[in-house]
């Protein structure tokens, strides 16, 4: 009872401590909670929302010219499956939804009537109007519901997709359950109307969709490899499908719509460590200041018989008690943010997220952080053991000083406040460890958080610096025997244009022994390039030479001066790696060319893009008209454009012309005469106006993409390092605190020598600034290399650290770490000489 | 006639007890001399420690003024206090209070170097006085906790003095030490106030009495008795101890 006693005055004692080690275990139990609930959870909803969907667990998509009716047949002969479909579908990459503010974002679209969706899942619909009601539309749409849960649509509402200038304006009837094609990652699955499916078909690229279950297929499984399967298509059907054929399956549309989420979780586990580290630091800083301090009175007890087993109880008491209340608010604030987590996990997710907690989950990670916190404790205050009662009673050795004497007085030159607190420092350095650890760990966090936090400040800026391709340029893709270099010195004459360049549109090809096949970048000059950098190397110069991925050469272990065997048609070319970049695009597939090293493999490639950088200010949209403008229509533009006014022979040219667009845009034909003959009357017309196949850029799908990715991580990392730097600040107020109870008989003397409070809480601030610095300097350097390892990790980018920011925040935290620990010292006020004197 | 150098006018010092005031010093008008040495004595709980801390700036006074030199300390802030007391006081204590972790010449350093700039000259002052008061060189570098007691206790009386403070306030200097020892100290006493330094001691012991010049007797929180001395050492030690004991009995003593 006695002992229980002691505790309870200990804890009534030092409040602030006993609330701060609540605060830290209930923080450590609230994030790890977080991360485990929310991780299965997440893979459950995706696993309950795709068998809810009864979608088909694959699908490989083809272009229609390059579909052959064998490639069924060498599935079915080759694999495993079952559910097999043939489908029509249409594809619109990158294509415009106009939003509520009339800004444009992308999305990559795949549009299927009903009657497909039945064949590749249930088609079950949420949120959906009444047959009478979506009869009674004239342009009904069904979306995924990740629109609904992450894209705030509701039903009822307009989405209008917008094609070469034109708007077409739909009415959402609903959204339904999907399986695959519902992330922004590989697209979204569109239900049209069969009229509207009709529509578009003349207005965008169409193909077959091959659906199909694939038994017993995983991410892993050598069961199904699509590289394989594409290859015995071109053997079979002497096609080039290398660009053309899409996989996908239930396993890569996990991975591709669980990465971000699982990304924020891990760092929330993250955040959970760090928090324990700091938990467990201060109960150790706490335990051993409270024995120090309580020395007389464990030998008063040790000498009316009490065991030290017993009256390390007492100690540990006050962490099964603080700890134990930590662990209860944990379990208790999490239950209360489960409905906010599943609303945020359902926006990350795009699908439904059941609300069943997982009570047995978070119940576990509360009762495994209490054991490790009664752990620690019991494992601190076993050192009561080593005081016997006359060594307690005479204050232990503390008071008892044989050290050599570091910093001795005599040789102050400065200020003998910052000499003081060196002293002190430098005569106990052991006490520092625990605080660099602490530092260390929270500096780290904070650092990196401020450096993701810079990284996303300016949106999708940070990522777009990671991609490898310029992210800025406009592409204008020339019609086969169009001349690109008279269309770029045209381009250049254009008031809005800043700098204008010939290039190659992105091609494929195989690299001998690799999985990852590359994706084409040529170049005539990487200097012009405005957003591609070798991390190390340098640029292709010659024609043999190529710059990597950082992705691709830590994969397959390829670095600078190694070689590499590019195959494509039959012909193979070895290319010495000069440079490694950081590339994001296609998983870091990209490998980059001088114009010559790419036609070394691409024998029949010319230049047939030019990469337009646009002044500020000026949009795409604005500058789409100014080619059209310029250069007449883009065929891509008039493909879906005939018009039905005019007389017969308007009808029949604006008819002709609108084939001629598609078979120009799609089909690969560069040259179209044509001759009809109505009546006596002789209606001719060729390919010739057409200059411009197509007008692209990456900006609006990067925005739709990265866009609430950037926004959700800009928003957790700047929570993250306030968080961090809350709990720094507890941290040094309470260490602080705890040392002026220790000193309180020095910084009594001190006052009494004339050492005003200020003096002294300069002294306590100013002694925990070498560990302090210290420690950031170890946590920035950390931070560098955690920065590289994160990125690389989670998407296989090398990001650019800034340094500046890491800087800055040092100094931030310097001096915040300073003004903490100096306001926490502040009970210094308190103590009173002549109370000291009288004892 | 000395002029005055410490001055207390209707000077209070409470004291809150829960919830319970107790006035320990009450209205107390006092007139302190430079170059005295002047013993304060009394029963224990008079309030004489209290008093000195009052007078010296280590407590604020309840009511009243405490002036310096003529300047009112009694509104001062505690750090304004803190400035007052490292450039006019000295302080001993009764328990020494030397810092644990610094050596001995460090300890006398810390109490200077707040008020001077580092220099050779107050560091050999420092060694100096060590050596005056009968510690040696190996002392110097000591820690409190291999010092006797005396040792430690003359090591406080060189802290107090290195500043040269105008008045030197002593809380029962030899109430740990044997008589031999504090026999030493008081001897360092006599010689600084010799050297015409004010000196202000709490005590209740009559050897230590003895050596002062002015002996004022604390009680119910007032002075009731004030007796002067000629300098210790100038009249007859037996005269002078009848004398002061005669008017200690007087006083209740």
């Amino acid at each position: 009872m006695n002992i229980l006693r002691l505790s309870l005055f200990n804890l009534k004692k030092n409040k602030r401590e006993a609330a701060a080690i609540s605060f830290l275990t209930m923080v450590t139990v609230l994030m790890m909670a977080i991360f485990v609930a929310n991780y299965s959870k997440l893979n459950k909803a995706f696993d309950e929302s795709f068998k809810a969907s009864g979608s088909v667990n694959s699908i490989v998509l083809f272009k229609t010219d390059t579909y052959h009716s064998e490639f069924k047949s060498i599935l079915t002969d080759n694999y495993h499956t079952d559910r097999l479909s043939i489908n029509d579908y249409i594809f619109s990459g990158a294509t415009d939804v106009r939003a509520d503010s009339g800004d444009l974002v992308s999305y990559n679209f795949l549009f299927v009537t009903e009657k497909t969706e039945r064949r590749l899942e249930n088609f079950i619909k949420v949120d959906a109007m009444t047959d009478d009601e979506v009869r009674a539309l004239s342009h009904p749409l069904w979306l995924p519901v990740n629109f609904k849960l992450s894209k705030g649509l509701k039903t009822g509402d307009t989405m209008t997709i917008v094609k070469a200038g034109k708007d077409y304006p739909f009415t959402i009837a609903g959204f339904y359950e999907t399986g695959l094609e519902s992330s922004d990652g590989f697209g979204f699955k569109l239900i049209l109307s069969d009229e509207d499916y009709d529509l578009f078909s003349m207005i965008f690229s169409s193909g077959s969709l091959m659906s199909y279950n694939c038994i017993g297929l995983s991410f892993d499984s050598d069961d199904f490899d699509f590289d394989e399967y594409i290859r015995k298509c071109e053997e079979s059907s002497s096609y080039n499908l290398m660009n053309y054929g899409v996989f996908l399956s239930y396993e890569y549309e996990k991975a591709n719509e669980t990465m971000f989420s699982s990304m924020f979780l891990m760092l929330v586990a993250f955040l959970s460590a760090i928090t324990m580290i700091s938990a467990l630091f201060m109960i150790t800083h706490k335990v051993s200041n409270d024995i120090e301090d309580q020395m007389q009175q464990i030998g008063v007890l040790e000498a009316l018989g009490y065991k030290a087993r017993e009256i390390s109880l007492a100690y540990l008491y006050e962490y099964v008690i603080s700890g134990g209340l930590g662990c209860l608010l944990g379990i208790i604030v999490t239950f209360l943010i489960t409905p906010f987590m599943d609303s945020f996990n359902e926006a990350m997710l795009g699908r439904v997220v059941h609300g069943n907690t997982e009570v047995p989950g978070i119940i576990a990670v509360a009762l495994s952080i209490f054991v490790i916190v009664i752990l620690f404790a019991l494992l601190k205050t076993r050192t009561v053991k080593k005081y016997p009662p006359v060594t307690a009673l005479r204050r232990g050795i503390g008071t008892h000083n044989f050290k050599r004497n570091v910093l001795p007085l005599e040789g102050t030159k400065g200020n003998i406040n910052l000499r003081l607190a060196m002293k002190s420092l430098l005569s106990d350095l052991k006490s520092c460890i625990g605080v660099t650890v602490c530092i260390v760990t929270a500096g780290l966090t904070i650092l990196f958080s401020m450096v993701s936090f810079d990284f996303f400040k300016d949106g999708t800026k940070g990522l777009e610096s990671m991609m490898g391709i310029d992210t800025e340029v406009v592409m204008v893709n020339v019609m086969t025997g169009a001349d690109p270099e008279a269309i770029r010195d045209r381009i250049l004459e254009m008031p809005e244009v800043r700098k204008a360049f010939v290039s190659y549109t992105l091609n494929s090809v195989s690299i001998k022994g690799s999985d990852l096949s590359a994706t084409t970048q040529a170049y005539y000059d990487y200097n012009e390039t405005e957003n591609i950098f070798p991390t190390s190397g340098r640029f292709p110069e010659h024609d043999n030479e190529v710059m990597i991925s950082f992705r691709r050469s830590q994969l397959e272990h390829l670095n600078l001066g190694d070689n590499i065997v590019l195959e494509d048609g039959g012909l193979e070319k070895s290319y010495v790696i000069t440079g490694i970049t950081s590339s994001m695009l296609n998983s870091g597939s990209s490998v980059y060319f001088t114009s010559d090293g790419y036609r070394r493999i691409k024998l029949n490639a010319r230049p047939d893009t030019v990469h337009v950088y646009l002044n500020d200010g000026v949009s795409d949209e604005e500058f789409e008209e100014r080619i059209a403008e310029v250069f007449g229509v883009s065929a891509k533009e008039a493909e879906g454009d005939s018009s039905s006014e005019g007389s017969l022979e308007d009808k029949i040219r604006a008819a002709a012309d609108e084939k001629i667009a598609v078979m120009l845009s799609q089909y690969g034909v560069t040259s179209v005469d044509y001759a009809v003959m109505i009546g006596d009357k002789l209606i001719t017309g060729n390919s010739r106006p057409y200059v411009i196949k197509e007008v692209s850029s990456w900006r609006g799908i990067i925005k739709s993409q990265m866009g609430p990715v950037s926004q959700t991580f800009k928003t957790f990392t700047l929570l993250s390092a306030l968080l961090i730097g809350f709990i720094v600040a507890v941290i040094l107020s309470i260490i602080a605190a705890s040392a002026v109870r220790r000193q309180r008989m020095s910084l009594g003397i001190m006052k009494g020598l004339g050492y005003s409070s200020k003096d002294l809480m300069k002294q306590m601030a100013l002694r925990m600034m070498p560990v302090i610095i210290i420690s950031l300097v170890i946590a920035s350097v950390a931070t560098v290399f955690f920065n590289r390892f994160f990125w690389f990790a989670i998407v296989g980018l090398l990001p650019k650290t800034n340094i500046t920011v890491i800087i800055l925040t040092d100094i931030v935290l310097v001096l915040f770490c300073y003004f903490v620990t100096y306001l926490g010292a502040g009970k210094i006020r308190k103590i009173s000489v002549t109370e000291l004197m009288t004892e | 006639m000395a002029s005055s150098i410490l001055r207390t006018e209707k000077l209070c010092k409470s004291f809150s007890n829960m919830g319970t005031q107790q006035h320990v010093i009450k209205n107390l008008d006092l007139d302190i001399l430079e170059g005295d040495f002047t013993v304060i004595m009394g029963s224990s709980g008079s309030g004489k420690s209290t008093l000195l801390y009052a007078l010296s700036g280590m407590d604020k006074p309840t009511m009243g003024k405490v002036f310096f030199a003529d300047t009112g300390i009694q509104d001062y802030s505690n750090d304004e206090l803190a400035v007052f007391r490292r450039g006019n006081c000295g302080f001993v204590f009764q328990s020494v209070y030397l810092l644990d972790n610094q050596t001995v010449l460090d300890n006398v350093l810390t109490g200077a170097l707040i008020v001077q700039k580092n220099s050779t000259e107050l560091v050999n002052k420092a060694k100096d006085l060590l050596k005056k008061t009968g510690l040696n060189d190996e002392d110097l570098n000591k820690y409190p906790n291999q010092l006797s007691g005396g040792e430690a206790q003359r090591v406080g009386i060189v802290r107090a003095l290195i500043n040269d403070p105008k008045i030197l306030f002593a809380d029962e200097p030899t109430g740990q030490l044997n008589s031999s020892a504090g026999k030493d100290v008081l001897d360092i006493f006599t010689q600084v106030h010799k050297n015409g330094q004010s000196i202000v001691m709490v005590t209740h012991d009559l050897k230590t009495a003895l050596r002062g010049t002015r002996v004022l007797y604390l009680r119910d929180g007032g002075i009731v008795g004030d007796y002067r001395m000629p300098p210790y050492g100038e009249d007859d030690l037996k005269e002078r101890r009848n004398k002061l004991t005669a008017f200690l009995e007087e006083m209740g003593w």
